[in-house]
């Protein structure tokens, strides 16, 4: 009986470096935390009836996840997060099948990477919830709360099962200086995808990449009063005043 | 032959038809109601393979169910948007049981020789990418503005016996009718105003405009300025009015998730390089405290 919770494998654009002839660079080591772990891992200790262990790639950094409640982390050292979900997911999956007893994994559910926490749940064969905003134990299932719509609901899966949680703001109240650095001797397992029995896959990224031709408002200046008069001109000519 | 298919869970899954590789037959998998599988009949697909989910079962229980469908058709690229999280758990078995890559935010597919050339937006639409393909696809595509006009219908192909993974649905609680879903003109205000007392002056300019007024998460969360049901994006309110004014609001994309059905974006805003310019059609860049007044007796004066 033990959960399991995937952190620090989604690229968010902020980390990315886009170079003036439109190359992107993204971070070689090491990643920062996605948007939505923060939130999956305060539902998955809350999940958590005994063990919490974490799951990274490459550039996952262990000491965040045991800051925040992991009693072990697991990194799978020479895969790395790429483009393309279903690899990444391939090579989570293996890394949760190496973790004894493993019938729950809490993973967040990044708007950049949609097939994510889909494709994990797909790999291992569990039935998934996503866009979670809470989860709870009830038995043998999980019940999870999330919004469709204009309406909030719930909706129960038996474990195992994948819950993909969406974070609502940033972290409240992340952990001091003292529990990071405490959290850094916490043991770390590195394994290999070769130890999983699957084969490292350089990260799946595009053959080309330019820059977006630029997009921006039709700026109006001139003081406010003649700024106002010609947008409000122009708003009656594209028919929304009406 | 490979096939190709379009997953639809929600009716904004069929505005990814338009930017497929053109002229392919595709093949539609659908998990709703009538209504969905009806509109998707009429939008020109060459199939509509119909799963009606039981009442308190959600649709997304049934995503092994219809990738079985899909499988059963030797997929080559299986489409949807990244909208409802049941056309994305379909999209997660097929792509795990066939091995296919899982791209997201892509805008155009097209072939190239054995391969499939992708085209779409990378790291949050920084830059425009393309990827090549070898294998099976299966792909998130960025919404076209519109569905296919409606055309002759094909006929439906019903699922009866689709059987769903033990899993139980309840509407836990009705998000309360702000108004604003359904406003066609909506102001949002953001933490360039000063204070709580000066939302009188943004009130008079939506009066004016026969608008809502909506704000960005802090002034609602933490602010207090507002109810919390005013607050629009990935955490509020998700908004489509034909007019979206964004006053001192610096357009952080959480909160242009809430906008996306917007048809006009206006942005006033005193910092010319604020994000909300990149998302706005049109902007003015100056102090709120005097662009706002000075709409409203623009509008006042008409
Ligand atoms: C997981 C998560 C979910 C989130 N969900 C949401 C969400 O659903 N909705 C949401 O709104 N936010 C959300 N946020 C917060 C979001 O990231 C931004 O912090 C927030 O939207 C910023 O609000 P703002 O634009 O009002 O404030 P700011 O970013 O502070 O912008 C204020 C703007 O006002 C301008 N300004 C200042 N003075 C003036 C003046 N006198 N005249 C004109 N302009 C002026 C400034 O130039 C600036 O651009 C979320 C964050 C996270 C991490």
């Amino acid at each position: 009986m033990t959960t399991v919770v995937v952190f620090n494998v989604a690229r968010e654009p902020a980390a990315a470096q886009v170079l003036a002839d439109g190359r992107l660079v993204w971070p070689a080591r090491k990643l920062p935390a996605g948007e939505d772990d923060h939130a999956a891992l305060a539902v998955a200790v809350g999940l958590a009836a005994s063990d919490l262990v974490g799951i990274t790639l490459g550039q996952g950094d262990p000491g965040w996840a045991a800051a925040r409640g992991t009693s072990e982390v697991v990194r799978v050292a020479d895969v790395t997060v790429g483009d393309d979900d279903g690899a990444t997911a391939a090579a989570l999956a293996a890394a949760v099948a190496e973790v004894d007893g493993a019938e729950l994994v809490v993973i967040g559910d990044s708007e950049h990477h949609p097939g994510l926490a889909p494709a994990l749940a797909g790999y291992l064969g569990w039935p998934v919830v996503l866009a979670a905003t809470s989860a709870v134990r009830i038995g043998s299932d999980v019940e999870a709360t999330r919004r469709a719509g204009r309406v909030e609901e719930t909706v129960s899966v038996p474990i195992p099962a994948v819950i993909a949680v969406a974070a609502a703001t940033e972290e409240s109240s992340p952990p001091g200086m003292k529990a990071m650095l405490a959290a850094r001797r916490l043991p770390v397992r590195d394994v290999t995808a070769a130890d999983l029995g699957i084969a490292a896959v350089p990260a799946f990224e595009p053959t080309l990449t330019s820059l977006p031709s630029s997009t921006t408002a039709r700026l109006i200046g001139g003081d406010p009063l003649q700024a106002a008069t010609e947008l409000v001109k122009a708003l009656r000519a594209e028919g929304v005043l009406e | 032959m490979t096939t190709t298919w379009l997953v639809v869970t929600d009716p904004l899954d069929l505005c990814a038809l338009g930017r497929l590789v053109p002229g392919l037959p595709v093949d539609s998998i659908v998990i709703g109601d009538r209504a969905l599988a009806d509109s998707s009949a009429r939008t020109g697909v060459r199939s509509v393979h119909w799963i009606e989910p039981v009442e308190g079962v959600p649709a997304d229980a049934y995503a092994a169910a219809a990738a079985d469908i899909v499988l059963g058709a030797a997929p080559g690229l299986v489409a949807t948007t990244a909208t409802a999280p049941a056309s994305r758990a379909v999209v997660g078995v097929v792509a795990a049981r066939c091995r296919a890559s899982v791209l997201s935010g892509v805008t155009g597919v097209s072939e190239a020789g054995d391969a499939l050339e992708v085209t779409g937006g990378a790291a949050g639409n920084a830059v425009v990418a393309t990827w090549e393909v070898s294998g099976p696809l299966c792909a998130f595509i960025a919404p076209a503005d519109e569905a296919p006009a409606p055309g002759v219908a094909v006929g439906l192909t019903p699922h009866p016996d689709a059987a769903p993974r033990p899993s139980r649905v309840t509407v836990s609680a009705a998000a309360v009718a702000s108004g604003l879903a359904d406003a066609a003109r909506v102001v949002g205000v953001g933490r360039g105003l000063r204070s709580r007392a000066d939302l009188a002056m943004v009130e008079a300019l939506a009066g004016s405009l026969d608008a809502e007024l909506a704000c960005s998460m802090p002034l609602a969360e933490d602010l207090g300025w507002l109810p919390k049901d005013r607050f629009v994006g990935r955490s509020g309110q998700q908004v489509s009015p034909r007019l979206y004014l964004a006053v001192g609001l610096s357009g952080a994309p959480q909160h242009l998730q809430g906008v996306r059905g917007a048809k006009v974006i206006v942005a006033v805003n005193s910092d010319p390089e604020a994000a909300i310019f990149r998302a706005a059609d049109y902007g003015i860049v100056g102090d709120l405290y005097e662009v706002v007044p000075a709409l409203t007796a623009v509008l006042a004066s008409d």
